[in-house]
């Protein structure tokens, strides 16, 4: 555990001499909120109108943390990392250390997310607070169980998202299939609460990925519940295992393919 | 002089065409990147059916007219991507003085460096942009004016890219810049104007003409008026020629990095 913890370190060392990119790249982030933040005002013909159960602040509120959970987990570079690993050959140096590609990747990935999950998180609450000027919790021990849940939110998805940049020793490009998965977090999971689907929909979507990478810590944060807390904490530990698991059948299964020529 | 801009086509078009057959090479990822490109598309139409739930009408779209602005969106978006895919590296081309191999050939520089490769997942966006047409209206004049708008669309996208990249021949390190200056014309591009007020509609008019490519092509569609069309074609003949005298300029403080590498 210690060698991950070092790969960890080095990673968050690392991207801290990055810190203005960083804040320039919230930029972006920064305008889907800004987007979100007139569409739901919008939507609302006054702020105190509440549709499937929220309010037009739960609203933004429940983009605003979905969104830094998002930016945090930068899946798109993790996926490519993985792929250009795969079919580049580099992998070959990974594969003869003492450690588990997997545990690596995740370590190092975690180490990135972590200074862009600060970043994002300060100047999205920022952001939030002047839109809005108001916070849906100001109650510390919820905000540290939201905050747990947001951290077990990432390593989640960036487990999945190594799970589908492993593709690539099967297909050349996995990238397609980080779009579609992508697009079912980011639609479904990112932009609203379950609450909106159809209610014969919602059943699925509380054991899909959404409910434990987006909608679970974002749900907290709006409305605290103890109840719904231990049932997203629940299957937030079954999901990392249940994640673990596929990323490493599929990594067993591909690296026996795995040809490299020379390099 | 004709004779030149012939054969500039010529070259551009043959960039173009082996761009292509180098994206064809691997052709399950070909495909699979154009199909999948179609479905990440197709995904958001969940987002709109979501909200036209809530509400019939916003920021004065229908549902039709949101489809036909993510087709206008899509369309632009493959155009400037799959023509012109090196146009949203060039900051990089520059600081890195990868231009050099561009300035010796004996042709168009700007047009050589942003042709030379090609984005095929982009065909999926384009494709999807004529499916989003289809829905809303199928007819020879929609079909027409839809490809005019977005190859208007595809140039104003592009000359954005040109003018954002040309500022790494005055400043350092404009990557960043350039990325996001690119991905506030492709935000913005799918929400109706309607929902934005004050300042940010002026936005969409002046700084990220988005106005020019997408929302002006829609009210065209629905409800033709030659004044929006003109107003397209005249802003986008002039950003072009803002980017290409940008460039052009930047271009007399480039100097050679004596950069050496095999173009495969």
């Amino acid at each position: 555990m210690r060698k991950y913890l070092y790969i960890y370190k080095s990673e968050l060392m690392s991207q801290l001499q990055y810190l203005f990119n960083l804040v320039f790249g919230f930029i972006g982030c920064g305008i889907i909120l800004f987007i979100f933040f007139n569409l739901w005002h919008y939507i609302y013909s006054d702020s105190s109108q509440i549709i499937n159960g929220y309010s037009v602040d739960q609203m933004i509120w429940y983009v605003i943390i979905t969104e830094i959970i998002w930016g945090a987990c930068m899946g798109r570079t993790l996926c490519r990392k993985i792929s250009n690993d795969v079919r580049g050959g580099n992998i070959a140096y990974n594969i003869n250390k003492p450690y588990n590609y997997i545990g690596y990747s995740l370590a190092s990935h975690l180490g990135t997310a972590t200074v862009k999950g600060i970043i994002y998180t300060v100047l999205a609450l920022i952001l939030g607070l002047v839109m809005m000027g108001n916070f849906p919790t100001t109650n510390v021990l919820e905000l540290v169980l939201v905050l747990i849940s947001s951290i077990l939110a990432v390593v989640i998805s960036s487990l999945f998202t190594i799970f589908i940049g492993l593709f690539s020793f099967f297909i050349e490009d996995s990238s397609p299939f980080y779009w579609l998965y992508s697009k079912f977090i980011l639609v479904i999971g990112v932009i609203f609460p379950i609450e909106y689907f159809p209610n014969v929909v919602q059943p699925f979507l509380k054991f899909s990925p959404i409910y434990v990478v987006s909608y679970g810590p974002a749900k907290l944060f709006v409305n605290f519940n103890i109840n719904d807390c231990i049932s997203i904490f629940v299957a937030q530990f079954i999901y990392i295992l249940v994640a673990y698991l596929l990323c490493s059948l599929v990594y067993k299964k591909g690296v026996r393919r795995l040809n490299v020529n020379g390099g | 002089m004709l004779t030149v801009v012939k054969n500039q086509i010529k070259v551009t078009l043959l960039s173009i065409k082996y761009g292509l057959m180098r994206q064809m090479l691997n052709k399950t990822t070909f495909i699979t990147n154009i199909i999948f490109m179609l479905l990440n598309n197709a995904s958001f139409i969940l987002q709109w059916v979501i909200l036209y739930s809530l509400k019939d009408n916003i920021g004065g779209y229908t549902f039709k007219q949101v489809l036909l602005l993510w087709g206008f969106a899509a369309g632009t978006y493959g155009v400037s991507h799959f023509f012109f895919k090196r146009v949203f590296s060039l900051s990089d081309i520059i600081n890195t003085g990868k231009l050099d191999a561009s300035i010796i050939q004996p042709k168009n520089i700007l047009l050589s460096v942003i042709t030379s490769d090609v984005e095929a997942s982009a065909l999926g966006d384009l494709i999807y942009g004529y499916i989003m047409l289809f829905i809303c209206d199928i007819s020879i004049s929609s079909f027409l004016l839809f490809t005019l708008f977005i190859i208007c669309g595809g140039i104003i996208m592009t000359s954005i890219a040109i003018i954002y990249g040309s500022l790494a021949f005055w400043f350092n390190n404009t990557e960043m810049l350039a990325d996001t200056g690119n991905s506030l014309m492709v935000n913005f591009a799918t929400y109706p104007e309607g929902i934005f007020k004050g300042v940010v509609k002026t936005l969409f008019y002046t700084l990220i003409p988005i106005g020019f490519a997408n929302y002006i092509p829609v009210q065209v569609l629905n409800d033709f008026n030659v004044f929006g069309l003109l107003a397209v074609l005249g802003v986008t003949t002039l950003i072009l020629c803002m980017a290409i005298a940008i460039f052009y300029k930047g271009l007399k403080n480039y100097s050679s990095s004596n950069l050496m590498s095999a173009r495969i």
